[in-house]
């Protein structure tokens, strides 16, 4: 008799566990936090203030810089580790969105993986929540889908009105796909170690002066707008693919 | 005591089941004894499956639906508080706009396409007359933020609602918690819009025993299927794809229809092919609403028909062949068409 009483709170037990997948720290888990520092040639990007010039001599100033990225998994011994498939969005005009942390198996990992840009399903996928909600203005309302990445700024070299500079960087079908997926390594002889109940992190440095060539020359001159899916769209995310490295890993 | 041990365990599996149940929609979490009243969504008999389930992940309630229809009938859903989504889908004209080719927007603006008919949307793939609507959640941000039709911010919106008296416990009783989201009231919109279904005109009564064609309706049917209905398919009376129908481009608008959203040479001048269900009510037509009769359609298809337009449909390659006689019979077909029990039902009603 007195067994099926000890057994009430075991069967409450395996039912409270169903909803507690949000959290799914174990006793063998870390936490890796990756910090973004988004540059200009090398130096800490001043929004609004600083002044830059592009490599063919245009010069110009930015006052938003946003960017998605997804699908976070760290590589190492034991294999490829995913994160949650959540989506976060790096925003510059925000402190709090200058970095995201994730639940990680412990152990020792070498090189970063990611998708920058929303992938097509959450495209088409009706209304979404947290980084991904139209609040925050990286959807496009009357061809939907989402600006995977967004430069705004002023150029004395754009012909558009106010000598506005805005790169909308989307597309999620076709040849003028924008995703990109992009495999960092750490720096030499660095590996990232992720203790159990402990957080390590990757500082990452993103870099505009890569929007602007290699492989395509992009002109402000030329092309100060680039707000649709398209062939333009793509060319430029080619150069940008390349603005990410990791600029150090520290481990606790 | 061992009864009531086992009528413990028993409450324990119906409590549980029933968080489950509500765990499963994805952003639904309800407390006990809170669950909206869930809708099941009718297909009417014979007809097809729609291309996906677009109650899926937005499972529809009575209150969900009541909330959005509350949404929808909103003006303070526009800046100034004189436009909600009613003002141009007005439920007598199949929630089109009634005898305007282009709607009014925020500052005596007007829109740049007709307003279209909002019915049967849950067996569309995508949404707009240029199909740039990939999602019916997604489609009211597009009129919300135009800043020739409701001129607002979702910000702006979400700040009128929290601030309401009656919205915070509506989205409870729809959501479970009195949280005021975009996506909680995009996904109450889609309940209500994706909700209004017609397939009840005198057309689907005769389809179903229920009723007969007179001689006219009869003959206009028969030259509906072998002329029309190669685009405007039974039983939704529309493919869904996107057609150049031959029209004299509009040099006010220059519009090139879906070629702006794929970008594509392929798709100049080509527009989503709308249902006629209800097309004796949803005038005028077109994406630009010349039309503003029956009459002037069908003279269109006879003899309007530019037909040097490269994307021109193959279809209306040598025009249409319609007597004066047959023009009638099919009008006299198309008003069969008409759906009182949707465009008159209180249900969809302020």
């Amino acid at each position: 008799m007195n067994n099926i009483f000890l057994l009430l709170p075991l069967y409450f037990l395996s039912f409270s566990n169903i909803f507690s997948h949000s959290q799914k720290t174990t006793a063998n888990t870390g936490t890796v936090k990756i910090t973004f520092i988004n540059t200009v040639k090398g130096k800490p990007l001043e929004l609004n203030t600083g002044n830059y010039t592009n490599p063919f001599g245009e010069t110009y100033t930015v006052t938003k810089f946003k960017y998605y990225i997804s699908h976070a998994s760290l590589a190492g011994a034991q294999g490829v580790v995913n994160d949650d498939e959540n989506f976060y969005l790096v925003d510059e005009s925000k402190p709090d969105a200058l970095h995201f942390s994730f639940t990680i198996g412990a152990g020792n990992y070498n090189s970063l993986n990611f998708t920058l840009g929303v992938d097509s399903l959450h495209n088409v996928s009706g209304a979404q929540s947290g980084a991904l909600d139209p609040l925050n203005d990286m959807f496009w309302t009357w061809n939907n889908g989402y600006i995977m990445a967004k430069l705004e700024g002023r150029s004395p070299q754009s012909k558009i009105i106010n000598n506005k500079l805005e790169f909308h960087i989307g597309g999620f079908m076709g040849e003028n796909n924008v995703l990109k997926n992009i495999t960092l390594s750490f720096p030499p002889g660095k590996i990232l170690n992720i203790q159990p109940g402990k957080t390590s992190e990757i500082i990452m440095e993103a870099d505009i002066d890569t929007w602007w060539q290699q492989p395509n020359d992009i002109k402000i001159a030329e092309h100060a707008v680039c707000s649709t899916p398209g062939a333009l769209a793509k060319k430029i995310a080619d150069n940008y693919s390349k603005m990410f490295r990791i600029k150090d890993v520290l481990n606790n | 005591m061992k009864t009531g041990i086992i009528i413990l365990l028993c409450l324990c599996t119906a409590l549980s089941a029933l968080l489950i149940g509500a765990a499963g929609n994805a952003n639904v979490k309800f407390a006990y004894g809170n669950l909206p009243d869930y809708i099941e969504f009718t297909i009417p008999a014979g007809w097809p499956k729609p291309p996906a389930n677009i109650f899926a992940k937005n499972k529809l309630s009575e209150q969900g639906f009541q909330l959005g229809k509350k949404l929808f009938y909103d003006t303070r859903l526009s800046k100034d508080g004189t436009i909600s989504c009613a003002n141009c889908h007005q439920q007598f004209a199949a929630f089109a706009t009634y005898d305007h080719d282009f709607s009014h927007g925020l500052n005596d603006q007007h829109t740049t396409r007709n307003a279209p008919a909002l019915f049967n949307l849950a067996w569309m793939k995508n949404l707009h007359w240029d199909g740039g609507i990939n999602h019916i959640e997604v489609q009211p941000l597009s009129p919300i933020t135009s800043p020739t039709e409701m001129g607002e911010t979702l910000e702006n919106i979400l700040i009128k609602l929290k601030t309401d008296t009656a919205y915070p416990k509506l989205f409870n009783t729809a959501f479970g918690t009195e949280e005021i989201n975009s996506q909680r009231m995009l996904k109450a919109l889609a309940q209500f819009t994706g909700s209004i279904v017609s397939s009840n005109s005198k057309y689907d009564k005769v389809l179903r025993g229920e009723a007969k064609f007179t001689y006219a309706e009869e003959n206009g049917y028969k030259l509906f299927k072998a002329t029309c209905a190669g685009c405007h398919k039974e039983p939704l009376f529309t493919d869904n794809s996107f057609r150049n129908n031959g029209l004299e481009i509009n040099t006010f608008l220059n519009d090139y229809g879906r070629m702006k959203i794929t970008g594509l040479p392929k798709d100049s001048l080509t527009f989503k092919v709308p249902s006629l269900r209800n097309v004796s009510v949803s005038f005028p037509y077109m994406h630009d609403g010349r039309f503003y009769s029956l009459g002037a359609v069908i003279e269109h298809y006879r003899n309007g028909i530019v037909t040097t337009q490269a994307t021109l449909d193959p279809l209306l390659a040598n025009k249409l062949t319609i007597s004066n006689a047959q023009k009638y019979e099919l009008i006299y077909f198309l008003n069969t068409l008409t759906d009182t029990s949707m465009t008159k039902n209180p249900r969809f009603a302020r």
